[in-house]
């Protein structure tokens, strides 16, 4: 009877240790980004860094989403034609096609690659120079490591994303006309003209909203993972493992909240 | 007479169980070179990423001239109490994303670069080198060239002869030395090295068990009859 109750003691106080650290962890984020925001309201901008960051997240994953798009596209367009032959609602392809890359595919697949790709890049440079000093030496040279290494990065990946996605979304559309033009003997007008006719504002805009909230997650858990890494090259592969991770699983939590507020719309 | 430049009164800092200073008391005096020793983990680095406002303390005060308990700054005040310190770090922490000139220019004031580096032995062709591109004793010597540049209150110099073969140890003892005698600079060293107390130190002061243990002149060092200290310096020398 008393081990029961000691087993169940211990098994309640780390349920408790578990919770208390949830909520510390929040705590830590949401300090960490109301600091993001205070200094950038009030301290120095550096352009430059911004610039510099925009191209290595933005542009240089240009390969990585073109390619994820254009076969994402293809693959689509072959599923989709299994399906619809079946009732001869092949001329619905293009609709489906340009509705999933639009609303769906495009911003989740470049978030996620973005995720594995600069999200763990940002979390392993920050996270190297916190544990080799560098951002103390930052602090000690009158510069604010928030406006010189974390706001920047940021603002990159808000802003480059949704370019991003417009050319996944343009690429994706290609990769399904490519199939159904070439494969499935569809005539590239009526195809183009399908798409075009079919695809509105809305679907466009809310994969660019997600794509933007998406930029901002990547780069925010990237910089926050690796401003609090600790503890040698151990500490930094930890930092980028959390930082994909958490960002990833967060993708796909906002991805399901903005599409229900689009859907209400 | 002395001057007191920063004063450090009952501090303690614990990190989870362990206590690392423990009520510790130090005064650092204006225009002195202060060399802090003491075995590995004693909290010599803790004690000064305190000082400088890296870190903050649990309890008690630090005072600096006329700054009273450095720990109730706000960020702002924070950020310009740091400016008066130049520090050269342990692994010397150059940004290896810029290169040496993108790297002093975080510090330097219109045309002193040149004086600077000549000041430190470094020639001018390493301006365009990544820190990835120099030798550990060559990026002591910029992070050194770093710390003084702008002309700090107080110099903080956190192991500066660690990894470094005894040769270049020796030269940047003697750099050090010239420098800090030279601009007549506050100075505190965090140091295993006796040859840099040797070289530099006008006081030193042993660390052990979060507390000082001996504070004195560095020429009456060993003449010291504390029995943890005499072991530290006979293990060490």
């Amino acid at each position: 009877m008393t081990r029961l109750l000691s087993s169940a003691l211990a098994l309640s106080k780390r349920l408790l240790n578990l919770i208390f650290s949830f909520f510390y962890s929040i705590g830590e984020i949401v300090d960490f980004f109301l600091k993001c925001v205070k200094y950038f309201i009030t301290e120095k901008f550096y352009f430059n860094i911004f610039l510099k960051q925009f191209i290595k997240i933005g542009f240089n994953s240009l390969p990585v989403v073109g390619l994820t798009s254009i076969f994402t596209g293809m693959v689509l367009a072959l599923q989709s034609y299994t399906g619809f032959s079946r009732f001869s609602a092949e001329s619905a392809i293009p609709n489906v096609v340009v509705l999933s890359i639009t609303r769906e595919l495009a911003p989740v697949l470049a978030g996620l690659m973005v995720a594995g790709r600069s999200g763990a890049a940002i979390a392993a440079e920050i996270g190297t120079m916190k544990v080799t000093e560098q951002i103390d030496a930052l602090k000690t040279l009158s510069t604010n490591p928030f406006n010189y290494l974390i706001i920047p990065r940021i603002l990159a990946g808000i802003i480059s994303l949704p370019i991003l996605v417009i050319v996944g979304d343009i690429i994706g559309v290609l990769g399904g006309y490519l199939i159904c033009v070439n494969l499935l003997n569809f005539n590239p007008t009526v195809y183009l003209q399908n798409t075009y006719n079919f695809v509105q504002f809305l679907d466009v805009f809310s994969g660019l909203v997600k794509a933007s909230v998406f930029g901002f997650l990547i780069t925010f858990m990237g910089c926050y993972h690796g401003f609090n890494a600790n503890g040698g090259a151990q500490g930094v592969g930890q930092s980028t493992t959390y930082s994909v991770v958490s960002s990833s699983i967060l993708i796909l939590l906002m991805n399901y909240i903005i599409t229900s507020f689009f859907f209400r719309l | 007479m002395r001057k007191k430049k920063i004063i450090v009164k009952n501090v303690s800092k614990s990190f989870k169980n362990k206590v690392v200073l423990n009520k510790l008391n130090l005064d650092v005096y204006e225009s002195e070179s202060l060399s802090i020793i003491g075995e590995s983990g004693s909290g010599k680095s803790i004690l000064t990423r305190c000082i400088v406002g890296l870190l903050k303390y649990d309890d008690g005060s630090i005072d600096f001239g006329k700054l009273n308990n450095i720990n109730t700054l706000s960020d702002k005040e924070k950020m310009n109490y740091m400016s008066k310190f130049g520090i050269l770090f342990q692994n010397s922490a150059l940004l290896d994303s810029l290169n040496i000139r993108e790297n002093l220019k975080f510090a330097y004031k219109k045309n002193s670069l040149k004086k600077i580096l000549n000041e430190v032995g470094l020639p001018q062709s390493i301006l365009e080198k990544y820190p990835s591109e120099l030798s550990v004793g060559m990026q002591k010597r910029v992070g050194l060239a770093r710390a003084i540049l702008k002309k700090p209150e107080v110099l903080i110099l956190d192991e500066p002869t660690t990894g470094l073969d005894p040769i270049i140890a020796r030269q940047i003892n003697l750099l050090i030395k010239n420098l800090v005698r030279k601009k007549k600079i506050t100075t505190i060293t965090v140091t295993h090295d006796m040859e840099s107390v040797y070289e530099f130190a006008d006081y030193v002061a042993f660390l052990k068990n979060g507390i000082i243990e001996w504070y004195g002149k560095a020429r009456k060092i060993n003449q010291s009859k504390n029995s943890s200290m005499i072991k530290f310096i006979k293990g060490i020398t």
